[in-house]
């Protein structure tokens, strides 16, 4: 199975820190969580009701009626390669690699595609997959750009399958919104801007067919009650949505700014993380571990994928561990 | 003198004695090229102006060497051992065999320092860093590539137009190694080699294509060069190596590091990463395509000689 960020366990055991000691900023998930709600015993006795009011808000939020809750997106993408008849299917590179391992371990044929060459793959593929905006790299492809890429996909049967794990709604680079037309299908996650991953919760946004088959290949009460609770909540909650989105913002730019002082160029970044090109990254990598800050590496090429500190003490302590390590790692 | 005998004549020698190992002509051909590029391209140029130093330069050079060609060839009884002569001399079927079995040799005795070394002198990516599937990889997809350039490009450009016809194959192929770059240097000065190389590499790529389908899983080198060769970068390298993997079920390209550069480049053909062992395979690929382009022109030659005769007689 491909490597993740998160593992904080492990790192915790490898360099003898205890895991709350960590400063954990290798999975790209908001520092600003949601704060959860009082739940009612209830939730916990009863069957998850499908019926509820998660649909509509989620409806609401993403701007389209075409939505299914599911226990997250990796969930989702593993049912995906058994209900899209796509044998030939076109990855981007570089990307979560979870999408080439689901589709290569059901027996299709998976592609790896740089970006330049996706509108060429759109032609020619049965299913082109891909994280808009990018992860790791933060790379965006336009909405026309898509909109084109999937109206060829559609025109031979195809399908386009965008995940938005780390899009920001408002930004304008989601097509959420546009899901329901053929051949688009939509991943969103609440664990990454509501900064809810444990909950395990996300949104499959596509054609009526799709979405039922998807229902048939999850089960019945896929997501369980709290989630659903939980999720409702957070996603009618424009007030707090909004704090949030300008909270992520200042800190995109506050973690630019203190990279380049330290002189690590952010070479992309979304609204939940930088990706850094270090020619020894993962020496970078292993000098913040020692110090207890947990940031992923890449190897082609050597870079560096980091997320947001939350609170201001995190900040100061990242701040003076990459001066430290800017200074031992040229 | 026809295709007849001069190909398998040619390629008789090629098998027999390899590259000449001193005094290649191409060596001269390179310095003589370095040279003109020295007393014509200067960094202060103009864009328009470096492409149009970079046509004369390409004009200068191929014109008057084919041009020889064609009168040497034509002379009498020496013509026709001239013709066989320059088509040895374009021939590489032998010296990317040494190349290819040296790195597979190196690979199969676990001596990855000098498979690195080896495919280093065949590839122009890093070998640095290099693993065994990188290794093989980059080899298998330049033994690919250089059985359409060596070898088939040659013979179709010599059985089209004879001795001029595959000196200037060859000699625009080489000018493209030198100049075809998209940097800084050779963009615009570059530009009409690397033109005229795609323009005379078109036709005999998509041959090679096909032939490696024939000789190896025709299917499956069909589906991989549809689906897969338009997303490679380069117009006649995509369907000959997406063919080719597609023939010898391996998956090639992916990201390869040029210039200590991560290049992102789309993968091509299904099946495994290669190993070692399908250094062999990619070889014998080329062998087996060889014997039946061989063996396709010189029956279209008989084929034209018996029409020409009985028509003659008729």
């Amino acid at each position: 199975m491909p490597e993740h960020g998160g593992r904080l366990i492990e790192a915790s055991r490898r360099y003898g820190i205890a895991p709350a000691q960590w400063l954990d900023l290798s999975t790209g998930i908001s520092p600003f969580a949601y704060p959860l709600p009082p739940l009612e015993p209830e939730l916990w006795r009863r069957l998850p009701d499908e019926e509820d009011d998660l649909t509509a808000a989620a409806a609401a939020y993403y701007g389209t009626s075409h939505c299914l809750a599911v226990p997250g997106t990796q969930a989702a993408l593993q049912a995906l390669p058994r209900i899209l008849a796509a044998r030939r299917v076109a990855v981007l590179d570089p990307t979560y690699a979870e999408y080439a391992y689901v589709w290569a371990r059901t027996g299709c044929e998976v592609t790896s595609v740089p970006e330049g060459a996706m509108g060429e793959a759109a032609k020619n593929f049965g299913a082109v997959v891909l994280c808009n905006p990018n992860n790791p790299d933060g790379y965006v492809f336009t909405g026309e750009r898509l909109a084109h890429m999937r109206s060829e996909l559609a025109a031979r049967a195809g399908w386009l399958v965008v995940d938005e794990a780390y899009a920001d709604i408002s930004g304008g680079v989601s097509v959420a919104s546009e899901a329901g037309v053929p051949g688009l299908i939509v991943l969103c996650s609440m664990g990454k801007f509501f900064g809810l991953a444990g909950i395990r919760t996300g949104f499959v946004l596509g054609p009526a067919e799709i979405l039922a088959r998807m229902r048939d290949e999850l089960g019945p009460w896929a997501v369980s009650g709290p989630a659903r609770h939980v999720a409702g909540i957070a996603l009618r909650d424009r007030p707090w949505q909004q704090a949030a989105r300008q909270r992520l913002h200042a800190a995109r730019d506050r973690l630019g700014d203190m990279l380049a002082a330290c002189g690590l160029e952010s070479a992309g970044s979304t609204f939940l993380f930088h990706w850094i090109l270090h020619p020894d990254a993962r020496a970078v990598q292993d000098r913040l571990a020692r110090r207890g800050i947990l940031v992923r590496a890449f190897d082609r090429p050597q870079a560096l994928r980091m997320g947001f500190p939350g609170a201001e003490r995190d900040w100061k302590r990242l701040d003076g561990a990459l001066r430290e390590v800017a200074h031992a790692v040229p | 003198m026809s295709t007849l005998l001069a190909a398998p004549l040619a390629w008789l020698l090629d098998r027999m004695f390899g590259e000449p190992r001193r005094l290649h002509p191409l060596v001269g051909f390179g310095a003589l090229a370095a040279a003109l590029e020295r007393s014509l391209r200067r960094e202060s140029d103009r864009n328009q102006t470096q492409r149009i130093k970079g046509v004369l330069a390409v004009v200068l050079l191929l014109a008057p060497i084919a041009a020889a060609a064609q009168v040497l060839a034509s002379l009498p009884v020496v013509g026709v051992a001239i013709e066989v002569l320059l088509l040895y001399l374009a021939l590489g079927a032998r010296s990317l065999e040494e190349h290819g079995n040296a790195v597979a040799r190196a690979l199969a005795a676990d001596d990855i320092a000098a498979a690195r070394a080896k495919v280093g002198r065949i590839v122009s990516r890093d070998a640095e860093g290099m693993d065994e599937g990188a290794i093989a990889r980059a080899t298998v997809e330049s033994v690919l590539e250089n059985g359409n350039d060596a070898v088939f490009a040659a013979l179709f450009w010599f059985a089209i137009a004879g001795a001029p016809g595959v000196v200037l194959y060859r000699l625009s192929n080489t000018l493209d190694a030198m100049w075809g770059y998209r940097n800084a240097r050779y963009l615009h000065f570059g530009w009409f080699a690397a033109r005229l190389d795609d323009a005379l590499n078109y036709v005999p790529a998509r041959l090679t294509a096909i032939v490696y389908g024939v000789v190896g899983n025709f299917p499956r080198a069909l589906a991989c060069w549809r689906h897969h060769a338009p997303l490679w970068y380069s117009p006649n390298a995509g369907p000959v190596m997406a063919a080719g993997a597609g023939a010898l079920g391996l998956k090639l390209g992916g990201d390869a590091r040029y210039g200590g550069e991560w290049k992102r480049r789309p993968e091509l053909g299904c099946g495994k990463a290669p190993r070692h062992a399908d250094i062999g395979r990619a070889l014998a690929l080329v062998r087996r395509a060889t014997c039946v382009w061989i063996a396709v022109a010189v029956g279209i030659q008989i084929g034209i000689q018996w029409a020409i005769t009985g028509w003659a007689h008729a």
